[in-house]
């Protein structure tokens, strides 16, 4: 991945396993880019840094993710998961990070949909 | 039951301590919980209302909450732009959905108890362990958000809790075609704060209905002329549908409100209101007028001359100004829309005021106050955001005017509670857009 792409405009996060290439617009967070771009991001209070469920772990870039604000920080602190054993400088929640230069993240369980993420019509 | 004009020749109910002429208003309507509750349960619910400027919603997603005594709104901007509201109240058990303002990432409002999930325009998109509930309590129509009426106008979302209600324009006429004329559609927010007053919401919002009291309490504005300070050049009117106007006699051909006054009192005067409030005259248009100092010959109007200038300054920059001879007469004055919304215009700018009962309790209310400019096309400010609640004797949030006013008010609710009192006594032509309002509340109480 090189930095200095042609046509490229925002910071890309790279998201592995999946391989996807979320280019981020200004001001919006991993997992808006991630929606918009069509794919399936694991949550269950879909961006209200509650459940911690979107969150990804950082394999490079992490200095180019603006720093956690408050919310975040207790998010992680006291509804992750084992938050003790794990290095929390390394764990970001993916409805709140936004980039202003490209990171490499890691999150099992996103894929692209088929689908447009929001459905027009509920499923019932 | 819907509020038309019909209902008004029958009067249904019985109003205590109702309206008996246009002179007096019965103190109890000030502070009485029956008469509180009242409002709570035939204005409030029927009547239009400002919810929110369009600006705090900038966004598909983006959401206000808007409340008013225990009924609590949402107020969403679609992905097309446009605007819906729904009752804040979570369809599986009731829990407040959002709350304040922000965004709905992913464009689902989310229930924080059970998961359960809705789409921008209130359609369930998602009931975790659907499952395990009987088909028909989950049909789709009964789970979707309860939609509230919700309309747009003067760059400001109203809505109204009645299914039945009228239209907005409807309600806000005349007073929203009087402010028309000085282009509130394109004022946005250059600050907004509130103060938490103890004083009940119409003390509260009286006290800037006439101009009557700037003589003993805002000394600062009347040039040093005491009680000689003129109150008869200003022109009240009572509007229908309970909105007030008042503003000032004179020619607006040319120098709006200050026509004739020589240079340095017109520059003296601005600069005391923009640093008395920041508000309606602000440094731009100092800036504009200073540079004129010397430059307007004597035999010329100089407020004409500044004013001119000022008209061409936001030409050059963009800025959609365009002053017209009905709109300058507003200028200096105020058009109140029934039941709790002001704005005061003057020359691209304006105050705006919204006061809301507090606390469910009719001795307290929450005041709001907007400082509008217009900013140039293309460069519109961000989201306006609170920027924050202040005592309402905070010197460094608040200027001299305000405060003056605020201290009036809650002054006011003290005497209110004097054993010795039973109602006020109203100015027949000054003092009219209050009696026009208690009236207007009236038939809403009654009918
Ligand atoms: S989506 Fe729930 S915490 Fe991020
Ligand atoms: S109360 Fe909202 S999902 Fe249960
Ligand atoms: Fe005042």
């Amino acid at each position: 991945m090189t930095v200095e792409q042609a046509g490229r405009r925002g910071p890309v996060v790279h998201v592995d396993p999946v391989d996807a290439e979320l280019e981020l617009e200004p001001d919006e967070t991993i997992i808006e880019a991630a929606w918009r771009l069509g794919y399936h991001w694991p949550t269950t209070c879909h961006g209200q840094a509650t459940c911690t469920v979107c969150h990804v772990e950082v394999l490079s870039g992490a200095e180019h993710l603006v720093p956690p604000d408050d919310e975040e920080r207790d998010a992680l602190e006291t509804r992750l998961p084992g938050a003790q054993r794990r290095d929390l400088t390394r764990i970001r929640l993916a409805c709140r990070a936004r980039a202003t230069g490209d990171a490499v993240v890691r999150k099992k369980g996103v894929r692209p949909t088929q689908t447009v993420p929001i459905p027009p019509t509920g499923p019932l | 039951m819907s509020v038309t004009d019909e209902r008004r020749k029958a009067a249904a109910r019985p109003v205590p301590f109702g309206m008996r002429d246009r002179l007096r208003v019965p103190k109890e309507r000030y502070y009485d919980r029956e008469f509180f509750e009242l409002e709570k349960e035939h204005l409030w619910p029927r009547v239009w209302q400002m919810a929110c400027r369009l600006e705090e919603i900038p966004r598909p997603g983006d959401f206000v909450e808007y409340e008013i005594c225990d009924q609590s709104v949402l107020v969403v901007r679609q992905p097309d732009g446009s605007v819906k509201a729904f009752h804040n109240a979570c369809r599986h058990r009731a829990t407040q959905l959002c709350k304040g303002s922000g965004r709905l990432p992913g464009g689902q409002i989310v229930c924080p108890f059970h998961g359960w999930r809705w789409n921008l325009d209130g359609t369930s998109s998602f009931v975790y362990g659907a499952d395990g509930f009987a088909p028909e309590c989950l049909r789709p129509d009964d789970i979707r958000l309860r939609e509230c009426q919700v309309d747009t106008w003067g760059a400001c979302a109203w809505i109204n809790l009645d299914p039945d209600a009228r239209p907005l324009r409807e309600a806000l006429a005349p007073a929203a075609d009087v402010l028309d004329t000085v282009g509130v559609e394109n004022m946005r927010v250059w600050w907004w704060k509130e103060t938490i007053l103890n004083a009940n919401w119409k003390t509260a919002q009286e006290a800037f209905h006439e101009g009557y009291h700037v003589m003993a309490t805002h000394p600062q504005l009347t040039s040093g002329l005491g009680e000689d300070y003129p109150y008869a050049n200003t022109e009240y009117t009572a509007f229908e549908n309970g909105h007030g106007r008042f503003q000032g006699r004179f020619d607006p051909s040319a120098g709006g409100v200050s026509q004739g006054r020589p240079a340095q009192a017109f520059l003296d005067r601005s600069r005391t209101l923009w640093e008395g409030q920041d508000a309606m005259t602000l440094e731009r248009d100092l800036h504009v007028f200073r540079g004129m100092r010397n430059r307007v010959p004597p035999s010329e109007d100089f407020p004409t001359a500044a004013i001119k200038a000022l008209s061409d300054y936001a030409q050059g920059a963009g800025i959609p100004f365009h002053p017209t001879p009905e709109g300058m007469r507003l200028w200096g004055g105020e058009v109140f829309l029934f039941p709790n919304f002001m704005v005061l215009p003057q020359f691209g700018n304006a105050l705006s005021y919204r006061i809301r009962p507090h606390n469910d309790d009719p001795e307290w209310c929450r005041f709001e106050v907007w400082s509008l400019t217009m900013y140039p096309e293309g460069d519109e400010p961000g989201r306006a955001k609170l920027k924050g609640r202040f005592a309402p004797d905070d010197h460094e949030n608040w200027g001299l005017i305000p405060r003056q006013d605020f201290s009036n008010i809650e002054r006011m609710q003290r005497g209110l509670h004097s054993r010795s009192y039973e109602q006020h006594r109203l100015a027949t032509e000054m003092e009219q857009i209050i009696s026009n309002m208690h009236a207007e509340l009236d038939r809403y109480l009654a009918g």
